[in-house]
């Protein structure tokens, strides 16, 4: 069995006012990449920042290659490489210099040093800007520098706060495809975070859903998806989305998902075999169906079966509030 | 220890770099003791009221304005560490393996090494102003250590008192407010002869006096006879608020 990167057992941390993570247990595999998938203000960079020891948990535990984060701190960091949401880089000096000063940082010696920094230019294929200064660099250029400041002392566990906010669908690629690599070449464990439902689709062997402090669910993504029980069926009427809500859940036992103003989901087994069923059910009670279509879940289904809503709805609708707390948690205990 | 030392050397290599790739702030920074020197300096010198004991008053007050710039730049040690705390920039240092002391003392070095650029800049303007500086290696040496000791001394302070604040809206108010009683309280611009007896008892509890008077008498008067006490004033001053530093930073993460 392989040695588990980071094992979390109850964590939580509280502020004042805010239980920003609220016991949560969890274990990241050595060398799998490994994503925390949740809205804004749901707890991910607290969870972060307990794992990277740049906060101390309010109680539980953490432990990074078996080494406590509280007792241990030194030890947890050394093998840690931690790219923080925002920019870490200093920007007033070159690329190069920046490799320098985390190499001397974390105690990498000599010419260990140099040939390092020379073959961590090359991974990136930045060799020939590396002694521009960072200002000028496009943002995708400093995302991947800072990958490479994380990992010249070669940690064993990457650990990446939101990695490819910001960036274009080019730049994003780029960072998944250094992400990967480096799991694969070089056996490294990556922990990250995402809003992004296609990252964490994509990139992620195994993710947890995590929504106001809590996991509400941790899996492949392909199990995750398969939980959701079936086939996404959508469907719109011009006519009362509810009526026809109940209707499907009385005459076909069918489950509902979400009704909307002019359209209603429902999750099926399978959707060849349903549909005909519901517009069969629909039309002998009157109600036209406009259009019908079937999808296969996404992570946004998963996360509206076990948080209970849409995750854009947590974004903009009631976490604001709680980003604030968040925010303002943070600059007090600054 | 040494692993303190070797990553605050870290510290201030990186923050020397960066100053190295922008020298635009030390340029600027030489204004300011300019246009004290030229401006203050000759309209004060003109009311020849103050008691020097024969000292020209721009002479007088060439240390002192030597004391200030250093002590400006200082201050904003403790400022630009708020700035990279909020900006996230910090993380990066409390996230490695090294004692949280490193990078208070690599900061606080900085500022240090930052002075001496000031104290050089100084001299050149002083001199072409005609004010007679004594130059003996020895004073002079004497004259680098106090301005780096002074930085440490203040730059510390202000990681203290910057390190307390929560947000970085009261940053700039408290900047003047420790700024202004440390200059005006002390012997930079005027005996403490002048001064009330409330504001005189003020000045000897003043770190900036005994910096100021180290640096007249090395620089200007050349009589030694204080240096002791003003050098005990000042290392006991750094000690204090190195420690006071390291303590309040360490409260930063875990």
């Amino acid at each position: 069995m392989p040695e588990a990167a980071v094992v979390t057992v109850n964590l939580a941390k509280h502020y004042k006012y805010l239980k920003a993570v609220d016991g949560i247990s969890f274990e990241v595999e050595e060398n799998e990449i490994f994503g925390f998938l949740g809205p804004n203000g749901a707890g991910k960079t607290t969870t972060i920042k307990c794992i990277t020891t740049l906060t101390r948990p309010s109680s539980g535990k953490i432990e990074v290659f078996g080494a406590n984060v509280v007792q241990n701190p030194d030890k947890v960091r050394q093998s840690i490489g931690y790219v923080p949401q925002s920019l870490s880089l200093v920007n007033d000096v070159s690329g190069y210099e920046n490799l320098l000063f985390s190499a001397k940082l974390y105690g990498v010696q000599g010419s260990v040093r140099k040939e390092r920094i020379e073959r961590m230019l090359e991974l990136l294929g930045m060799k020939d800007r590396a002694n521009d200064v960072v200002r000028k660099y496009s943002g995708g250029m400093m995302r991947r520098l800072e990958i490479g400041t994380a990992l010249v002392h070669q940690p064993r566990l990457l650990v990446l706060d939101e990695p490819t906010i910001g960036l274009d669908p080019q730049g994003r690629r780029v960072v998944w495809e250094l992400l990967r690599r480096l799991v694969k070449e070089f056996g490294i464990t990556v922990f990250l975070t995402t809003h992004d439902m296609s990252e964490a689709d994509e990139l992620c062997q195994r993710i947890a859903i995590i929504n106001h402090g809590k996991i509400v669910a941790i899996g492949t993504p392909a199990e995750l998806k398969h939980g959701v029980g079936g086939d996404i069926v959508v469907l719109e009427t011009k006519q009362n989305p509810e009526t026809a809500a109940k209707i499907l859940e009385k005459e076909q036992g069918i489950q509902i998902s979400t009704v909307g103003e002019n359209s209603l989901s429902v999750i099926v087994e399978s959707a060849e075999r349903y549909v005909p069923a519901i517009i069969g059910s629909l039309s002998s009670n009157r109600i036209q169906v406009e259009a019908i279509f079937a999808q296969k879940p996404t992570l946004d289904d998963v996360f509206l079966k076990y948080a209970g809503s849409r995750m854009e709805a947590e974004e903009v609708g009631g976490d604001w509030r709680q980003i604030k707390q968040v925010r303002r948690a943070f600059r007090k205990m600054g | 220890m040494l692993a303190l030392f070797e990553k605050s050397a870290v510290v201030l290599e990186l923050e020397l770099r960066k100053m190295m790739h922008d020298q635009s702030d030390i340029i600027i920074r030489t204004i300011q003791p300019v246009l004290w020197l030229t401006i203050f300096g000759s309209v004060f010198g003109q009311l020849r009221q103050v008691p020097l004991s024969g000292v020209p008053y721009l002479a007088y007050m060439t240390p002192g304005v030597l004391a200030q710039s250093v002590l400006f730049m200082a201050i904003f040690t403790g400022v630009s560490l708020v700035w990279e705390r909020d900006l996230g920039q910090l993380d990066r240092l409390l996230c490695a393996p090294i004692p949280r002391t490193a990078i208070v003392l690599g900061k606080a070095l900085t500022g240090g090494v930052k002075g001496l650029f000031q104290a050089g800049i100084i001299f050149a303007i002083a001199l072409v102003m005609g004010v007679s500086i004594i130059f003996n290696p020895l004073y002079m040496a004497a004259v680098i250590a106090v301005v780096l000791l002074f930085g440490i001394c203040f730059s510390s302070l202000s990681i203290f008192v910057m390190t307390l604040l929560k947000t970085r809206e009261r940053v700039m108010g408290i900047v003047q407010l420790i700024t202004m009683p440390l200059f005006f309280a002390s012997n930079a611009l005027y005996p403490i002869e002048l001064m009330p007896r409330w504001l005189q008892a003020i000045s000897f509890a003043n770190p900036m006096t005994y910096v100021v008077a180290a640096l007249r008498a090395l620089m200007i008067t050349g009589d030694l006879s204080g240096l002791p006490t003003d050098l005990a004033g000042m290392g006991l001053a750094t000690v204090i608020f190195v420690v006071l530093a390291s303590a309040a930073f360490r409260k930063i993460g875990a």
